[in-house]
């Protein structure tokens, strides 16, 4: 108990939050494995409140008001009982016999301990260098919300059945209680930072992203992404913001990631390739899984937005990413329709747990413009009137409808056997309109007239 | 399809082959079940009376012998379940046909049940044994029933639903045993919360007083005197409810409406018993409104009756194959007449009970939901669901449909999507119905910009997926494009090139507004 007064009261007179916050740990240090068992029996349940009382005080070479000896002690108090949790919950991971519900008690002993952070934070009463307690505090608490809800589907199931007066037998599907009560911890957090009106040097605005990114961690987690929206609405709210730029850049590379995926899932992939590009370029150029995760969205997003493919150069330091999107693309390249289908098909599982499904399914198009396109250059030049030379070449611009179906025919190798005609004729006019194909169809001359201009036949590729 | 099952009613079948095990508990002698009609009265015609042959006589007599007895199970017990077994047997109609002489004894079942609840007891959690909650909520009486396993792992799973005014509590806990309702009730102060809570304690012990003087014992010396066991004595704390305080209680509802038919109201404080109907009764409602739905094809009247139907199985806590049929069968014409905000309920409910394996059409009811969010245009709900799709549902063919038509419509290829629309299986035809329109306008503003200067209106019949050129011309109409419809010597035309970008704001338009009323 002395070792740990010492150390916080170092941090004190030195303002030290970082070193603070891991006072407050969940784990005991490797250094001294027993530090937790020494911590519970040098007081017992009744003495505790008394004796950090007791600590704080000059004597001990603290200069806390009353309010914040009262504050401290009760942290303390708190932090002192959720030990008595870890041990217990040391002890029965090691002996393999976990009780349950006991992530749920632990979860609610360490969700004590934040809430008398937040408590003495919202009146102010710590000051606000203390702000990376509540981090760590967060941080932890939802590990241990998602453990405990994870134990209790597993001891009860997913579903709640109406006990009371709904109309209906199931009250509701999928439990997260915990993360979902957790979810409302951080967002008192969120708004108690986000709304601060200490002057901009001691304000705890500066902890606005820092939850804000936890918060999205949740959100994403309790698949309520749309709910992220409210979130960054407020941020914008604020006029007194401090500039993004200013946080720490890891903050600001979480946060962007974020935004990317969030704009990237409602489909507004412009903002998305924008948010999720400045997070590459910000990203720590050793932060290997970061990269990866943004990439896995950067890609597809990138596919639609510019209709551009990762160059192999670009994939090859992530096998992972590799395996993902490496077939797929190529068979865009080539514009290997039936190539593209097995691919999809073969990585569907992956593509729907990373939510990129939906999105990847639409290169079908870039590969059908490549196979179109294809066609278009096989079909060579207008023989040359008289007069004219080499210069004046231009494409042959009418193309029969009937050579385009052929080639998406054999494109589509065993399949292509029951492709219509007017289905042929309807994924023309999808090229021409998702501007993939300059021109028009003419269905009585069964013909595609493709632009005359040099390369706007198919734009962006060249011819 | 429309099985009314009985076998998913736990009470009836209260032999030795269920898979729920028998709580001993029932205490009164009414019986809820298809057989008495009079019990909900207040003043019981004497009727039914049934002179039992020797043979059971015989049987109860053994059950009660001094030679007979099992340590640990009570005469409580045994009484209790002797009554169950005869009863099921007379529900069967099967009195004669079984061999009392060495049917085994109601002890014998008993603790084949304290077994079964040891070992398997899956299932368990998810019935709540009525024939307990019967006797708890008419009875309030003490029982042993904490002291048997298989009422601990009950009560572990179901706390929240059964109060157990057991004297064995100790009193630090009755006062704790607070009931499910509390949560909805917002006291002024704690201090008539706590008046709330004393007043449910007076009531407990009024309910324990009236089973002193009621004890079964006494209940047994009554029936051997008159030597019969009559099914349609009411004991006079079974008749209605007046005291509100009783209502308070928590537990699911045991219904004694004999009633078919019901209206539906909201549900703002907890049932009356003699309003609901219990599951025998429900299943004839079934059997009637589904007959109704086809003679009268009344849906408001059809609509309304089901929601007090499903409210009647919520408030028993009724899951089983019925429940499932009964949300079936109400999302059905709920589709039938594009009633998208009631069938999205169903389908929730539905969703829900297919992952209990309770039967039903599941693979059906996927594809359903597919279509509806792509009627929704639920981009996350869609990803969820393919994240969540086996092989098996993959193959099944109505899943198959809905998927090619998710994927025609991601990929704009109206030609397939319209061929799809055409050939549907089940219903989900309905569903397509709700998109049609903003597709065929979609595929409309693709058709314009592509093609040029025009198509015949035939062609465009064909690919929208129109019945005939007159239906075609109708919704061009409709849509105020009659202007780009001219008499060519090709026969009708489209001027398609001549539509500029009307089509596209229609389209913006059509995909704006998604009506999810009902979403949940």
């Amino acid at each position: 108990m002395d070792r740990i007064i010492g150390r916080f009261h170092q941090c004190v007179a030195e303002e030290n939050g970082t070193e603070l916050a891991k006072i407050f740990s969940t784990k005991a240090p490797a250094s001294s494995p027993n530090f937790f068992y020494d911590l519970r029996r040098a007081s017992n349940a009744q003495h505790i409140d008394g004796e950090i009382h007791y600590s704080l005080t000059p004597r001990n070479g603290f200069s806390f008001d009353s309010a914040e000896v009262n504050a401290w002690a009760e942290v303390f108090v708190n932090y002192w009982k959720a030990v008595g949790e870890f041990i217990g919950l040391e002890e029965s991971t090691d002996r393999g016999e976990l009780k349950d519900g006991q992530y749920g008690e632990v979860y609610d002993v360490w969700k004590a301990f934040t809430n008398s952070l937040i408590k003495y934070h919202s009146s102010s009463v710590l000051p606000f260098w203390t702000i990376p307690c509540l981090y760590t505090a967060l941080t932890d608490l939802r590990t241990y919300a998602i453990k405990a809800d994870e134990q209790s589907v597993n001891a009860k199931g997913s579903i709640n059945f109406s006990t009371g007066l709904q109309d209906d037998i199931v009250s509701s599907v999928g439990k997260n209680e915990k993360l979902e009560d957790y979810a409302r911890v951080l967002n008192r957090v969120f708004n108690m930072c986000l709304q601060d009106r200490a002057p901009v040097e001691y304000s705890r605005k500066w902890g606005t992203y820092f939850t804000a990114n936890l918060m999205f961690k949740t959100y994403f987690k309790l698949n309520a992404v749309s709910l992220s929206k409210n979130m960054v609405q407020a941020i914008n709210a604020q006029f007194d913001m401090p500039s993004l730029y200013r946080f720490p850049r890891s903050e600001i590379v979480t946060f962007k990631y974020y935004i990317g995926v969030m704009t990237f899932l409602r489909e507004d992939y412009v903002q998305a390739e924008q948010n999720l590009t400045e997070a590459w370029q910000l990203c720590h150029k050793s932060a290997y899984k970061n990269h990866q995760q943004i990439l896995t969205y950067l890609i597809p997003c990138r596919l639609i937005t510019t209709h551009k493919l990762p160059t192999s150069e670009l994939l090859s330091p992530y096998p992972r990413l590799q395996a993902l999107f490496g077939p797929i693309a190529a068979c865009i390249r080539k514009g290997d329709l039936a190539g593209f289908d097995a691919a999809l098909f073969a990585g569907e599982v992956e593509f729907v747990k990373r939510r990129i499904y939906l999105t990847l399914e639409r290169g079908r198009d870039i590969a059908l413009r490549n196979l179109l396109r294809k066609v278009f250059l096989a079909g060579g030049y207008e023989p040359l009137k008289e007069g004219q030379t080499e210069a004046d070449l231009i494409r042959r611009t009418r193309i029969p409808i009937a050579e385009f179906a052929a080639a998406i025919r054999m494109g589509l190798g065993a399949d292509g056997k029951l492709l219509e005609d007017d289905e042929v004729e309807c994924m023309l006019a999808n090229m021409i309109y998702k501007n993939l194909m300059k021109g028009y169809i003419s269905r009585e001359r069964a013909m595609v007239v493709l632009s005359k201009t040099a390369g706007m036949a198919f734009p962006g590729t060249g011819v | 399809m429309l099985s009314t099952s009985s076998g998913s009613w736990p009470q009836h079948s209260s032999t030795a082959t269920t898979a729920f095990n028998a709580v001993p508990a029932r205490r009164t002698l009414n019986q809820p079940g298809p057989v008495p009609p009079q019990m909900a009265q207040p003043q019981p015609t004497p009727k039914n009376k049934v002179d039992w042959s020797k043979a059971v006589r015989d049987y109860v007599q053994r059950a009660f012998a001094q030679e007979n007895n099992v340590a640990g199970v009570s005469r409580e017990e045994v009484q209790e379940k002797l009554k169950q077994v005869i009863t099921a047997v007379a529900e069967k109609g099967m009195m004669d046909d079984v061999d009392w002489a060495n049917h085994p004894l109601p002890q014998q079942f008993v603790l084949q049940d304290r077994r079964r609840a040891l070992g398997v007891d899956g299932q368990q959690n998810a019935w709540p044994t009525l024939a307990s909650h019967l006797a708890d909520t008419l009875n309030g009486h003490t029982n042993n029933l904490s002291l048997s396993p298989s009422s601990k792992k009950r009560k572990s799973t179901d706390a929240s639903l059964t109060e157990h005014p057991d004297d064995s509590v100790p009193p630090w806990r009755k006062t704790n045993n607070r009931n499910i309702f509390e949560d909805r009730i917002t006291y002024a102060n704690q201090g008539q919360a706590n008046r709330v809570d004393k007043k449910q304690r007076k009531n407990k012990e009024k309910d324990n007083f009236i089973n002193c003087k009621f004890s079964p014992a006494e209940l047994e010396k009554r029936r051997q005197r008159f030597g019969n066991i009559s099914t349609d004595v009411t004991p006079p704390w079974a008749s209605p409810r007046t005291d509100p305080d009783a209502e308070l209680k928590s537990g699911p509802v045991v219904g004694t409406c004999q009633e078919l038919e019901k209206r539906y109201f909201r549900l703002t404080a907890p049932p009356k018993p003699e309003t609901v109907r219990s599951l025998p009764v429900l299943e004839q409602t079934l059997a009637l409104l589904k007959q109704k739905w086809r003679d009268e094809k009344n849906y408001g009247y059809i609509c309304d009756q089901f929601k007090s139907l499903r409210q009647d199985l919520t408030v028993q806590h009724i899951r089983s194959a019925f429940t499932v049929d009964v949300y079936e069968i109400h999302a059905r014409i709920a589709l039938e007449k594009g009633d998208l905000g009631e069938y999205n309920q169903c389908q929730t409910q539905l969703r829900a009970l297919y992952s209990q394996n309770l039967g039903g059409h599941p693979e059906e009811f996927l594809a359903y939901r597919i279509l509806y969010f792509i009627h929704t245009c639920n981009r996350t709900d869609m990803n969820d669901m393919l994240a969540d799709l086996t092989p098996t549902d993959k193959n099944d063919p109505a899943v198959k449909h809905a998927l090619a038509v998710r994927s025609a419509l991601a990929l704009g290829n109206y030609h397939r999507f319209f061929r799809l629309y055409i050939d549907y299986p089940n219903l989900g035809g309905y569903l397509m119905d709700k998109f049609v329109d903003r597709e065929r306008v979609a595929a409309l503003a693709n058709m314009c910009k592509a093609y040029k200067p025009f198509v015949k209106l035939s062609f465009l019949s064909f690919e929208l997926g129109f019945e005939n050129d007159r239906a075609c011309l109708d919704f061009l109409v409709e849509k105020q494009a009659q202007h780009l419809i001219q008499d060519m010597n090709e026969g009708l035309c489209f001027q398609t090139g001549k539509a500029g970008m009307m089509f596209d704001q229609l389209r913006a338009q059509a995909f704006a507004k998604i009506d999810i009323k009902g979403q949940i």
